[in-house]
């Protein structure tokens, strides 16, 4: 029980010690904000695009050629005919207009003597923003083309549909919830970052900074079992990261609340329980980061030489979720004990509106806390190391 | 009370401490003196368990350092070669951190900080953050914490380094008081006005070895000298001689 109060008193002049730390505490409200932010900006911006193509201008060079086709368009919801710039193409690729569609003069000529039509369709390929506009004209004048056509083939007697030999039918399997999915896959990432930048600043100042500082040596001189002192750093900075973890959750489900998922054409169903559950996942992991942060740390003789490290350590524990925002990982539950990947792909399944068994949530965090002790017990054994205490 | 016997240590190829012997009684200041690098930081290291010897004993209040670090730890108190303090914690956070290491009851802390801080002259800076203390007030605020649980053995690795007049004069006086309260003291200096000021016993040490053990008086008669500087000049300089 002495030892229990030694992490006790470890973990609270930790604490405040981190709590005094401009440092500690900058970065703790910077990684609780980063998901937030982004977020909020990802779907707006989604938002905005998706109605942009709803709701359209659509500028017409030589209305005048194409009466009828530009009297249809008017009539189509959302579509409003305005005149088009004088020179189209500089307008699109100075990005004053999305898209300038050009009726050909000869247009009516053509018509009547049933030969193809012409009109210029003229748009930036490169411009993400404006394509839903972009392909909502081409599919408007698709329609016309083929209702055009299928009066002139009843005109001459033959079925319409003689003309189309093959049709396609598009059959989406995903749901708008897994859609929804690999938007929001990006979410775990998020908390990892959160998690990792939340408890590193506190992780490097207890150990590389200790050894800095020289306050290892006077340290190690109280009668404190080496693992108690790994572990009182280990909460202390675990607290942190689990801190901007919260705070990170609970802001983003915030933001998610004030998303206007209508216009993304999504029903949004994941629950706040459900996002919730996330943290059961999450959680347990911002125990082992911090525990991978400080063990690497303790190697370290200065701050700057641990934040040396890290950088490349950072990057290992993200690696799986950026993997998954370009390879699902959803549906692989039995990657659930490998620290980091399982909570990738439990927080994936979770996210597509199929939650993992309650068995799997704690396979996951008793494997990932088992690892952060086994880190918590090798950091206690390289205090041990001469080299490490009165090596400055 | 502390006992080392037959003490060495090596680094790579340099042998630190090759060969020391030496006791300190309870209710006796001993001075261990030498050149910078003659092995005494290293010795007082392993004396407080966190350094491992390649031979020899230690033993503080009859127990076992090398076997046990930890009981022994209890019974020391040290002030290590580096003070290392935390700039953001204040002098009665520093001292109730320690005190609640050594396993103290919240009262005890209490009453023990409010004597330790009234004694080193502390008072008055207690509650403030010791980034930016004088160099006096950090070895002080280190010397407080190392003190909180009482011990009776007490290591001071150069304690009057890089202190002024009064605060030097003020750890002579901690050190004789500790002395009167019958606590054994051990301190390591290069400064021999230091040492003859304090110190009822000297052992000197010189590339790792003790070269002489004894009063102030002994060492005096050992090599003819009658200024104690002088004396220390000729042991150290001898040993060297030999080893070359």
């Amino acid at each position: 029980m002495t030892t229990l109060r030694h992490v006790w008193a470890i973990f609270r002049k930790e604490v405040l010690d981190g709590s005094r730390d401009r440092r500690s505490i900058s970065s703790l409200v910077f990684s609780a904000l980063i998901s937030p932010i982004l977020f909020g900006l990802m779907f707006t911006v989604a938002a905005e695009r998706g109605k942009s193509a709803d709701e359209i201008a659509l500028p017409v060079d030589g209305a005048q050629y194409a009466p009828a086709l530009v009297e249809w368009l008017g009539q189509q919801s959302g579509v409003t005919v305005v005149p088009a710039p004088a020179d189209a193409e500089k307008a699109v690729s100075s990005r004053d207009e999305d898209v300038v569609l050009i009726i050909d003069q000869d247009f009516a000529k053509n018509m009547g003597r049933a030969v193809p039509a012409q009109v210029k369709l003229v748009s930036d390929v490169t411009r993400d923003s404006a394509r839903p506009k972009v392909t909502r004209v081409r599919n408007l004048v698709a329609a016309y083309s083929s209702q055009t056509s299928g009066l002139r083939l009843i005109a001459r007697g033959v079925a319409p549909s003689v003309a189309s030999a093959v049709r396609i039918e598009e059959v989406e399997v995903s749901s708008s919830q897994q859609r929804l999915a690999t938007q929001l896959s990006i979410l775990p990432l998020l908390l990892v970052i959160a998690a990792l930048t939340g408890s590193m600043q506190l992780a490097i100042d207890s150990t590389a900074g200790e050894r800095e500082r020289g306050s290892l040596e006077p340290l190690l001189l109280n009668p404190v079992p080496r693992g108690a002192l790994a572990a009182g750093k280990w909460l202390a900075a675990s607290l942190f990261g689990c801190c901007a973890v919260l705070f990170s959750m609970l802001l983003t489900i915030n933001v998610m609340r004030r998303v206007p998922w209508h216009d993304l054409g999504i029903r949004f169903r994941v629950s706040d329980a459900e996002l919730m559950s996330l943290l059961a996942l999450i959680l347990p992991l911002a125990l082992f980061l911090s525990a991978i942060v400080m063990f690497a740390s303790t190697f370290a003789r200065s701050f700057k030489e641990a934040q040396s490290y890290l950088g490349m350590l950072m990057l290992l524990p993200m690696l799986p979720g950026l993997v998954s925002t370009m390879y699902p990982l959803a549906g692989r539950p039995w990657m659930a004990p490998i620290p980091v990947l399982g909570q990738y792909a439990l927080a994936a399944d979770v996210l597509g509106g199929k939650p993992p068994g309650v068995a799997f949530y704690l396979l996951a965090g008793m494997s990932v806390v088992a690892c952060a002790i086994g880190l918590v017990t090798l950091t206690a054994r390289m205090l041990k190391r001469e080299a490490i205490v009165f090596g400055r | 009370m502390i006992a080392i016997a037959g003490l060495r240590k090596h680094f790579g190829h340099v042998e630190a401490v090759r060969d020391v012997t030496f006791g300190a009684a309870d209710g006796t200041v001993t001075g261990l003196l030498g050149h910078n690098g003659a092995g005494k930081t290293t010795t007082l290291r392993m004396l407080s368990g966190l350094m491992r010897p390649d031979a020899g004993s230690i033993s503080v209040d009859g127990s076992d350092v090398i076997a046990d670090p930890i009981g022994a730890q209890r019974s020391m108190g040290l002030l290590p070669d580096s003070r290392g303090l935390y700039p953001r914690l204040t002098p009665r956070e520093h001292i109730r951190y320690f005190g609640e290491l050594h396993g103290m009851s919240a009262g005890a802390i209490r009453e023990r900080s409010g004597v330790l801080l009234k004694r080193l002259g502390l008072e008055p800076i207690a509650d403030r953050r010791v980034a930016g203390f004088s160099q006096g007030e950090r070895t002080k605020v280190a010397l407080a914490r190392a003190l909180v649980h009482g011990p009776r053995n007490i290591i001071l690795d150069e304690p009057t380094n890089g202190l002024d007049v009064m605060s030097t004069r003020a750890m002579r006086g901690l050190i004789r008081g500790l002395r009167q309260d019958g606590c054994c003291v051990v301190f390591s200096s290069h400064i021999m006005q230091e040492v003859s000021a304090l110190c009822d016993r000297i052992v000197v040490i010189a590339q790792g070895e003790v070269v002489a053990d004894g009063t102030p008086d002994d060492l005096r008669a050992l090599t003819g000298q009658a200024d104690l500087e002088d004396a220390f000049v000729a042991l150290s300089s001898l040993e060297a001689e030999e080893v070359e």
